[in-house]
This record gives C-alpha cells, sequence and structure tokens, in this order.
C-alpha cells in the first residue's frame, strides 16, 4: 500500500521540527544531537528517507544503551529545502541548544550555508551531499555523506566500458543535478574515451520527453545513461521500443521510482551503493534492522543517514561523552565503516569513497538485482 | 534528420498538444460562462485523476467506477468553489484580480492537500488500450488515439451544447451581460455555478485522460495551468475549438524544438514563438469572433 506508507511519513514530516528523546530507563544525562533535513519541499523525495534512516539509528543506538551509557537527545529540523531556512535552524541547533554534531542537511545549497556556520565553531555536519565547490574543501569539519558528482560520473563510465564493454553511449538529464553529471560525464571522459553520441536535456518538472528519447533512438546508442529525478524519461524511452540497456545513478534507485516506471522498470541498470535483495555481509544487519522496523527495504539515502548517526556516535565514544564538538569532529575525521561504505573522513573529499565502493543493481521486471561488478579495478 | 524522427516528433507534439488543449478547453469553457480565468484548473485535473489512483489503488474499485468518482469530485470540488467563495466575491463586487489570486491560492491549496493524502510520488492509471501502432516509424499509443477521439467528441459536443439547447445559450448569456440576462428570466448564479461544475468536470477529464501516459502526481498542475492557459490564450480564449488548435500549435513547437534546435532551449523557443503570434494576432489564431463567445 504505497500510498498509505507515504501519507504516514508526510504526517510524520508535518510535525517536525521535533525532539527525539530517549526512553525511559536511560538515568544518565542524554548527548544532544541535531538533524536538519528536507522533509518538505523539493529535496523530500530523499529527505524523507533519511530521516527514517536517522531515526533507526538513534534508536537503535539508545536501545543498546547509547554511548558511553548515555543516551542520544536528537532535535529533527526540517529546512522546507530552503538553504535560508536550514541556516537559521542550525544558529539555533548550535548556540541555543548546543549540539554536539549536525547530521544533514539533504541539499547542496542547504550544505553550503550550515557549513558557513558550523565550521567556524568545529562541529561536525554529516550532510547528505558530495563535496561541490572547492571551497568546501577547506571546512574540515563538514564530513560528506555521498560521493562527489565526479565520482558517479566515473562509476557510470567505468560500468559502461569495461562490464558492458560498450563506447556508443547516449544521454538523456534533467536541466539542474543532470546537468552537472553530464559535464563532469565529460570531464572524466578523457580516462574513458567514450563517445556521446547524443546528449537531450528535459526540464525539472518536465511531463513527457518522448520527442528527445527519439533523437536518442535515432542515433541507436549501445546504452543509454538517464540522470535526473524522474520516472518519465524512463517511461517514455520504453513507449518508444528504446530497447537498448538503461544505465542511472544512485537517485533514481529507490523504489519510489520503480513504481512510477510502471512497466518501464526492467533492463536498468543503476551505479549505487546497497540492494537490499541481496545485501552485502556489511549491510545485512542495517538492511534487517530497517526491514523489521519499516516493513519495507531500504536504499541508499537510508543507509546514507543511518551511517551518519553512528559515524558521530563512534566519534563520541573515541573522544569520550563530554568532549566539546572540536574534539569530537577531530575524533571523527577518519576511517569509519559504515552500512552503505567504508568511509574515511579524513580524505580530501571528506568522504573517502572509492569507484570500489559503488554497488552495482539492475531492475528485472520491477525487483532489483544485484550485478557482480566491482568499479576502479 | 530521419522522417521517422520528423514523424515521432510531429505525433509526439500531436500528443502533448491535445492535453494542453483538454485543459484549455476546460479553462475555456469557465471563462466563457464566468469571464473568470481559472488558475487552479490544473489542480482540479491532479484531483480527478488522484481520486481515481486511489479508487483503483487503495479502494481497489474497477477502473470505470474509479474514473467516475475522479470526474465526480473533481464536479463537485469546482461546484462547491464557485458557490463557497466565487459567489461571496461576487456579491461583494470584487474586482477581476481578486478572482485570480483566489484560484490561484486554491490552487496551492488543492496541490497541498493531493501532497497530504496521496504522497509525492508519480502514479498511473491503467491505459484504455495497450496497442501500439507504428506509423511512418513513429509509434503511438492506443491511448493517444483514444485522447484525439475524446477531444473531439468533446469539442463537438461543446459547440452544439453552446449553440442548440437552453441552457448553453442561457450560460452564454449569463456570463457576457449578466444583467441582460436576469431580466429575461435566468438565474445568472446558477448558471455559473453551473459553468464550474462543467469546467471541473473538463479538468477530470482531461487528468483522467493523460494519467495512463505521463503519470499524476500532487506538482504537476501549475504546469497543466500554465500550458493549457497558453492554449486557449493562443486559440482565442472563449473558443474551444481555439484551446484545440493552440493546444496543437504549442505542442508541435516544443516538439520540432527539440528536433531543429535543442532540447535545451525548447521552452525558450515555443514560447517565444507564441509572443510573435500573440503580437500578430492579439485576439488567438481564430481572431476576434473567439473573443465574442465563438
Amino acid at each position: 500500500m504505497p500510498i498509505s506508507l507515504t501519507r504516514r511519513t508526510v504526517l510524520g514530516a508535518m510535525l517536525a521540527p521535533a525532539i527525539i528523546r530517549p526512553t525511559l530507563g536511560h538515568a544518565a544525562e542524554p548527548i544532544r544531537l541535531g538533524a536538519i533535513l528536507s522533509a518538505t519541499g523539493p529535496g523530500a523525495g530523499v529527505g524523507l528517507p533519511q530521516r527514517n534512516g536517522v531515526l533507526l539509528a538513534v534508536k537503535a543506538i539508545n536501545e543498546k544503551g547509547g554511548i558511553a551509557g548515555r543516551p542520544i537527545e536528537l532535535l529533527v529540523e526540517d529546512d522546507g529545502s530552503n538553504p535560508d531556512a536550514a541556516v537559521t535552524k542550525a544558529n539555533n541547533l548550535i548556540f541555543s541548544q548546543k549540539v554536539k554534531a549536525i547530521i544533514g542537511p539533504t541539499l547542496t545549497a542547504s550544505t553550503l550555508s550550515v557549513g558557513g556556520v558550523a565550521d567556524p565553531e568545529k562541529i561536525a555536519v554529516m550532510p547528505f551531499t558530495g563535496l561541490g565547490l572547492e571551497m568546501e574543501k577547506q571546512r574540515r569539519s563538514v564530513f560528506h555523506m555521498l560521493p562527489t558528482q565526479d565520482l558517479n560520473a566515473r562509476a557510470l563510465l567505468e560500468f559502461v566500458t569495461k562490464n558492458m564493454k560498450t563506447r556508443k553511449v547516449a544521454v538523456l538529464h534533467d536541466s539542474a543535478y543532470g546537468n552537472i553529471v553530464m559535464t563532469k560525464l565529460k570531464e572524466v571522459n578523457a580516462t574513458y574515451n567514450v563517445d556521446f553520441v547524443a546528449a537531450e536535456k528535459w526540464e525539472v518538472g518536465a511531463t513527457d520527453v518522448t520527442t528527445q528519447a527519439a533523437k536518442i533512438k535515432a542515433t541507436a546508442p549501445d546504452v543509454v545513461l538517464v540522470i535526473g529525478n524522474s520516472a518519465t524519461p524512463f517511461r517514455n524511452l520504453r513507449q518508444i521500443r528504446m530497447n537498448a540497456p538503461l544505465m542511472s545513478a544512485l537517485g533514481t534507485a529507490s523504489y519510489e521510482y520503480v513504481r512510477a516506471m510502471g512497466d518501464a522498470a526492467d533492463n536498468i541498470i543503476f551505479a549505487e551503493f546497497l540492494v537490499a535483495e541481496d545485501p552485502l555481509p556489511y549491510q545485512k544487519d542495517f538492511v534487517e534492522t530497517f526491514h523489521k522496523e519499516y516493513d519495507t527495504f531500504p536504499k541508499t539515502m537510508e543507509a546514507s543517514a543511518w551511517d551518519a548517526v553512528h559515524a558521530v556516535a563512534a566519534g563520541i565514544a573515541k573522544a569520550g561523552p563530554d568532549a566539546t564538538p572540536a574534539a569530537i569532529s577531530d575524533a571523527i575525521r577518519g576511517p569509519y565503516a559504515g552500512a552503505m561504505a567504508k568511509f574515511d573522513f579524513s580524505a580530501p573529499d571528506l568522504t573517502g569513497l572509492s569507484l570500489s565502493s559503488y554497488v552495482y543493481s539492475k531492475l528485472e521486471k520491477g525487483k532489483f538485482t544485484r550485478v557482480p561488478f566491482t568499479a576502479g579495478q | 534528420m530521419s522522417m521517422m524522427l520528423l514523424a515521432q516528433a510531429c505525433a509526439t507534439g500531436i500528443t502533448n498538444g491535445l492535453i494542453y488543449a483538454l485543459v484549455g478547453l476546460g479553462m475555456a469553457v469557465i471563462f466563457k460562462g464566468s469571464r473568470l480565468i481559472n488558475a487552479m484548473h490544473g489542480e482540479l485535473a491532479v484531483v480527478g485523476a488522484a481520486t481515481a489512483v486511489y479508487c483503483v489503488e487503495i479502494a481497489m474499485w474497477p477502473t470505470w467506477l474509479a474514473v467516475t468518482m475522479g470526474m465526480l469530485i473533481a464536479m463537485v470540488l469546482s461546484t462547491l468553489v464557485d458557490i463557497g467563495l466565487v459567489r461571496r466575491l461576487f456579491n461583494r463586487n470584487a474586482r477581476e484580480e481578486s478572482f485570480l489570486l483566489l484560484t490561484v491560492g486554491l490552487g496551492f491549496t488543492f496541490s497541498a492537500a493531493v501532497l497530504y493524502v496521496f504522497g509525492r510520488e508519480e502514479h498511473l492509471l491503467p491505459a484504455f488500450g495497450d496497442e501500439i501502432y507504428e506509423v511512418a516509424g513513429a509509434i503511438i499509443r492506443e491511448q493517444t488515439i483514444w485522447i484525439v477521439g475524446i477531444a473531439a467528441f468533446i469539442l463537438i459536443g461543446l459547440k452544439l451544447f453552446y449553440k442548440y439547447t437552453d441552457f448553453g445559450l442561457a450560460m452564454m448569456a449569463a456570463s457576457i451581460d449578466p444583467d441582460g440576462a436576469a431580466t429575461t428570466g435566468i438565474n445568472v448564479r446558477l448558471m455559473r455555478t453551473a459553468t464550474f461544475a462543467l469546467g471541473g468536470l473538463m479538468a477530470a477529464v482531461a487528468g483522467l485522460l493523460v494519467t495512463p501516459m505521463i503519470g499524476v502526481s500532487y506538482q504537476m498542475g501549475p504546469i497543466l495551468t500554465l500550458k493549457g492557459f497558453a492554449a486557449a490564450v493562443l486559440g482565442g480564449l472563449t473558443n474551444p475549438l481555439g484551446a484545440l488548435v493552440g493546444g496543437i500549435t504549442i505542442g508541435l513547437l516544443e516538439s520540432l524544438s527539440i528536433v531543429y534546435i535543442s532540447s535545451g532551449l525548447k521552452d525558450a523557443v515555443a514560447l517565444s514563438v507564441l509572443i510573435v503570434i500573440m503580437i500578430l494576432v492579439p485576439d488567438g489564431i481564430l481572431g476576434r469572433s473567439g473573443r465574442k463567445g465563438g
């Protein structure tokens, strides 16, 4: 029942901001963390799954006795997908609520604005974005939970050239996120020498991209990279009998998009991080816990959120529950083996994800199956 | 440029144009009967389609019953907007901009309500038929044929309704000259309510027809309203045939822009051409007769 599930999550989102207090039984003083997520607005499509991952992680940690015997108290804020709202929420969390670290934000613009406030205070921020602007490299307390677009582009071309062994590639991308990835695809192509036989764009919110799909079909590519946050291009490509494999990035690797694809959800490959139907050994515990709690399978966004909270918890455990935010940041700045992937927050991109971190999946009649391929080898 | 690509672009342009036209038709009906621009029309289409999706996916109703319910809900909602809000504004002699603001605000409200009840995802309705036809290399879905047929049926029906039925003539009279109509015994308020009911029904039909092709989501209302409004204005706002001509013109302009110029410049090219057309024929493609009531 997808609709009723969503109604619950939207209702939950509308109740934010919320304080998630530890359950009774914890006598010790709680450790206060903040979370800034996009539970409403255009970013909610990823913000709500992240919220589920964050809440579950806090619950799991508290059920296991908290951090050094002290439970986590989580203050959840919704930035409405607005960077101005995000910075207001961050100021409140840092200076009024005195949180030890901030989980999120969801979106790149909010990450930039929150990082500008938090980094001078050396408060750890765990955004669900990849490193973007050059200036972000200087913000050593902002630890990114998702790969850079450069790495996403490489992950796609790795599979195309090494697994599919083809170089005749077409790209259908949107005017926002897809546009950035397209730029990166061209930049990294010096390494892969792919022939982009077509590159067509659709505007965000477009209800039909059949003509762009027809232009792509006319070039007879061996694979089509579909980059953007919409199920429409997948449907349109299949409706005009474009039978070549389609490949996409992790943004569309979700059950929500698969449902919206309808009959088109077949022979589509994703470069992502978690195939919950067939998890890697280090992902099994998380997948089981998540499935038990929500009766549905998690994807990359939920896993990254789970990892963000656990990475902070590990940092606090290492630095000590009464450590300063700066000391906690220092403790986080290092390797961390999560459910999504192995991170190294001391890496120049403050993420440490590599090509080998990616997991590839293929949609076969609406079901995700893991493809045995490791990039970067 | 291959013939196949040109044929596909034309087929897609006409299909999208018919979608804009169906939305524009409803806006033209409301304008024809009330002289109001209904900025929530796209949201009414979404409400109708989303209701049908809910009935099919959750209530497990047969599609025909779900579609009927979708039309009924949109029609009732539009009627209630007239009775509860538009009528009050009329009683207070509100100006045109007040009505526009009202429908813009209601559009946002309906959109938020759909988000709350149905969630963020896109939902598809079962298509009327699953056949796929190949014409000059272009792929055409059976649903497109249905859209063409139903659009033609609605167009002819509206023409006959407004020209030959007393009720249709009374609706037009009440809109063009409310005081004169009232002196001849026409219930002007009832006619405007009937106009809103008919507009709501038209919106639902548009939403229900396109949902098997493009999927309904809470955020598609404004784009439907915008494209439908452009179609209606381009053709001549009070002439239903104008909405059809305008819609197909816009759809073809968009589609051919992608093929011959650039997909990134699709909207810029199409809207630029629209501006030129409106400068050349400010009363719409079908001319002054359309402005006078078709």
